[in-house]
């Protein structure tokens, strides 16, 4: 306040030269009437611009004319390039019936104005026509049934639902109209919000409708986004949005206010105008909506929850395959409704016929999703060659409109199925039999199973068997001696048939020969040592008495070896007879 | 004579033991849990057989080496592996003809006939040891257990790669060069190809193809022909 008070003083200082300029302006003044040519029932407002320190204007009295005095104001004027201070005289006219009417100066310098007051939209005859387009006029418009200004009158939101009562799953339009006054509202801070936890919303549209209109006075830009909701559940419900919005708003007291209503200069009225942005959010009135269940009479089996109005088409292509190779059949839903529950059960019923999963993309026909088509492509596999068929599809909406349940249905298609390539590379839709493919057929039902894959040989429980086996037959190898007797016996035999061959032959030197190398290879083996270390000695201690005899065996085999001694056939058969007890032995 | 019964009296006693063995011991009370998966060569070819008609080769082909691998010697599963193969475009490699000829032998046969093997040349042994008289009789019976040793070792070689070998369930499936899901794909694989298994890391197990490519498959993305306990 304290510099307030300043600038003030500081004003009053230019006083005198202020005086002294009006002195020479006290005499000029002039007047013009905006706009000059009206309709009846509209007003005129009179401007009195005068640089002399005149305090107030006398209104005229002109029949027709109703002169209403709105203010007084100081400022400055541009005159021949000269900045003066004025007093403006606000005046309003409002004539009461057409003609036009001469309005004398309300000054003694003033000149006088005319005013044409016309009946309708008659052309002025006197207006310059241009070759650019007259702007439209901002049409004139109302607030919305039960919505108020808000943010000190600077704007307002309206949520626009139908008045009906909706179904649950439902998919209905609404509308947010968002209100603001051009010049106060200088941002608007986000996308409006629709409020209400038992609803689903679909997304705002991307760019909202933007028209102007002139409401209240005032002129107002109108935003409009469109969206659709669904009921979760049934039942009464409220429902509003809301909208972030950044306004100019006065800071100033009462006291400020009245302060800088006293100030002479509109400049330094606007820098007192302690304007500044204020970030709010306004709400719309909460609304009702009541939500009705959906009607259990009635309802088909193969309801999915799709509710509003739709229409099904179909088609197929290629019209002709060969079995094996696939084809789409594609399924167009179109209409209003909530497409999100519309869904792909229509085909589970194409029993002869391979499906794969289908695939389904919407194509929205308004900003919100709300109108369009879905299609669904379903992959279709023949089974059998031949004149085919694909059954008709049927899908099962709620039309809330009727208020029943309503079928829409495609019909049949015929299709022609060529029998498979020559090559088979196609497995599917191959017969039982497998004949056409050239699959082998089935086998009868099986007898025998195994309780597992891996083969015996390479199960831990069934190594143990051979391991076992190899362990116990290893085992047996080692404690089973091999029987002496009976693997001399052969050998011992062997010699003795020798020994009779030389004997009857008469062969002294074959015969001692061979009974002294198999004597020396039974004690040799008997007491192991080699054969070429047996001496006399070892005989006589080893064999006692038979030693004696075998000594002097060994030496006639020595004798007939170097001196051909011959033996009689009696010697031969006590030799042999000496021979076969040793062979025979057991050994010591 | 009493020294001849003795390793006749041991090999029985071991097959008795080892059969005792082998098989699954009976639980005293019912089992809650369900009953383990029973396989059998027909079951498992009737079953490939409707996966080819459903235009599924890669659980086809998985059916149809499961059902070989019980019966390797059955025309009829051989002949259908050999079609779906070639109808899914995947490379079978021709066998030999001694891997023909050793497979016509059951695994489960070829198991016993080891067993018997190894019987015949233990007690040829020992009997040979025991009676020296009619050598050519437990010669022969060694002969012919080395040779019945020889078919069940074969075959077990033969074998051995499939415990090790999967088939790939989904076409296009992507071989990536580390066992994560979000790793680079290196390659991708054919369905109903087969691969052999070489090592496993969390849900990513490491393939090598045919061809000698390796990398890391989902382990959704194939299966084994001798399923893991």
């Amino acid at each position: 306040m304290r510099w307030v008070r300043i600038l003030v003083a500081t004003l009053c200082a230019f006083a005198p030269a202020r005086y002294a300029m009006a002195q020479t302006l006290d005499d000029l003044a002039y007047e013009t009437v905006e706009p000059s040519r009206i309709k009846l029932g509209e007003s005129a407002i009179l401007r009195v611009t005068s640089f002399g320190r005149i305090k107030d204007v006398t209104l005229p009295i002109i029949p027709g004319l109703v002169f209403e005095p709105l203010g007084r104001s100081q400022g400055f004027d541009f005159v021949n390039g000269a900045t003066l201070p004025a007093t403006f005289f606000s005046i309003r006219i409002t004539p009461q019936f057409a003609g036009v009417f001469t309005i004398p100066g309300l000054t003694p310098s003033s000149r006088p104005v005319g005013l044409e007051v016309v009946k309708g939209d008659e052309p002025n005859p006197y207006t310059w026509h241009s070759q650019q387009p007259t702007p439209a006029p901002v049409p004139t418009g109302t607030l919305p049934k039960g919505v108020q200004l808000q943010a000190g009158g600077a704007a307002f939101v309206h949520l626009a639902i139908p008045a009906r009562p909706i179904y649950v799953g439902e998919s209905v339009p609404v509308e947010i109209d968002v209100g603001l006054r051009a010049g106060i509202v200088t941002a608007v801070n986000g996308l409006p919000t629709l409020k209400g936890s038992d609803f689903t919303f679909n997304n705002l549209s991307k760019q909202p409708e933007r028209r102007q209109e002139s409401i209240d006075g005032g002129t107002f830009i109108l935003l409009t986004w469109h969206s659709a909701l669904a009921a979760v559940k049934p039942g009464e419900f409220e429902l509003s949005a809301e909208a972030p919005l950044t306004v100019k708003m006065s800071t100033l007291s009462a006291a400020d206010r009245a302060i800088a209503s006293r100030l002479a200069y509109p400049l330094l009225q606007s820098m007192y105008s302690g304007v500044a942005p204020k970030d709010m959010t306004i709400e719309s009135s909460p609304l009702q909506l009541k939500v009705l269940p959906l009607p259990m009479e009635g309802q088909p089996e193969n309801f999915s929850g799709a509710v509003g109005n739709f229409r099904v088409s179909s088609e197929v292509s290629p019209a002709s395959v060969a079995a094996g190779e696939p084809l789409t059949l594609r399924l167009h839903i179109s209409g209003a409704g909530n497409f999100d529950r519309v869904d792909s059960t229509m085909f589970d019923h194409l029993d002869h016929w391979k499906t794969y999963p289908a695939k389904s993309s919407f194509t929205p026909s308004d900003a919100v999703g709300n109108e369009g088509e879905k299609v669904f492509e379903q992959p279709l596999i023949a089974a059998q060659p031949g004149e085919q068929s694909i059954p008709g599809l049927e899908f099962a909406y709620f039309n809330p409109n009727t208020r029943q349940y309503e079928h829409a249905q495609t019909p049949a298609i015929k299709v022609t199925v060529a029998p498979a390539l020559a090559s088979g590379l196609s497995l599917s839709g191959a017969p039982a039999t497998g004949s056409a493919l050239g699959l082998r057929p089935d086998h009868r039902v099986p007898q025998n199973s195994a309780s597992e894959l891996r083969p015996l040989y390479f199960r831990p429980s069934f190594l143990i068997i051979p391991t076992t086996l190899a362990l116990l037959l290893a085992g047996s190898w080692f404690a089973v001696r091999p029987n002496a007797a009976r693997a001399n016996s052969k050998g011992a035999r062997k010699v003795l048939a020798q020994l009779d061959a030389a004997a009857r032959a008469g062969d002294s030197s074959a015969f001692f020969t061979a009974a002294r190398n198999a004597l020396l290879q039974r004690f040799a083996a008997q007491w192991r040592m080699p054969a070429d270390q047996i001496t006399v000695a070892d005989l006589r201690a080893r064999l006692g008495a038979t030693g004696e005899d075998l000594e002097r065996l060994f030496a006639i085999a020595d004798e007939t070896r170097y001196s051909d001694h011959q033996s009689g056939g009696a010697d031969f058969q006590r030799w042999i007879s000496l021979i076969r007890g040793q062979l025979s032995s057991e050994r010591k | 004579m009493r020294t001849a019964k003795i390793p006749m009296v041991i090999a029985v006693l071991a097959l008795w033991a080892g059969q005792v063995l082998a098989q699954p011991t009976q639980p005293t009370q019912p089992s809650p849990s369900p009953s383990p998966p029973t396989y059998s060569a027909d079951g498992l070819y009737n079953l490939a057989n409707a996966y080819a008609r459903a235009g599924k080769p890669g659980l086809a082909v998985l059916s149809y080496e499961r059902a070989a691998l019980l019966a390797p010697a059955d025309p009829d599963i051989n002949a259908n592996l050999a079609y779906v193969r070639a109808s899914a475009h995947v490379p079978m490699k021709p066998l030999s003809r001694f891997a023909r000829l050793v497979g016509t032998t059951s695994p489960a046969a070829a198991a016993w006939l080891g067993i018997l093997g190894i019987a015949l040349v233990g007690i040829g042994l020992v009997a040979s040891r025991a009676a020296p008289r009619f050598l050519w009789i437990p010669r022969g019976g060694v002969l012919l257990g080395i040779a019945l040793i020889a078919l069940a070792a074969s075959n077990a070689m033969l074998l051995w790669p499939h415990m090790h070998e999967a088939v790939i369930l989904v076409d296009q499936a992507p071989a990536r060069v580390s066992p994560a899901p979000m790793a680079d794909t290196a390659f991708a694989l054919r369905e109903a190809e087969s691969v052999t298994m070489t090592a496993e890391h969390e849900d990513f197990i490491l393939i090598r193809t045919g061809g000698g490519l390796t990398g890391w498959v989902s382990r959704a993305s194939l299966g084994a022909v001798v399923p893991s306990d």
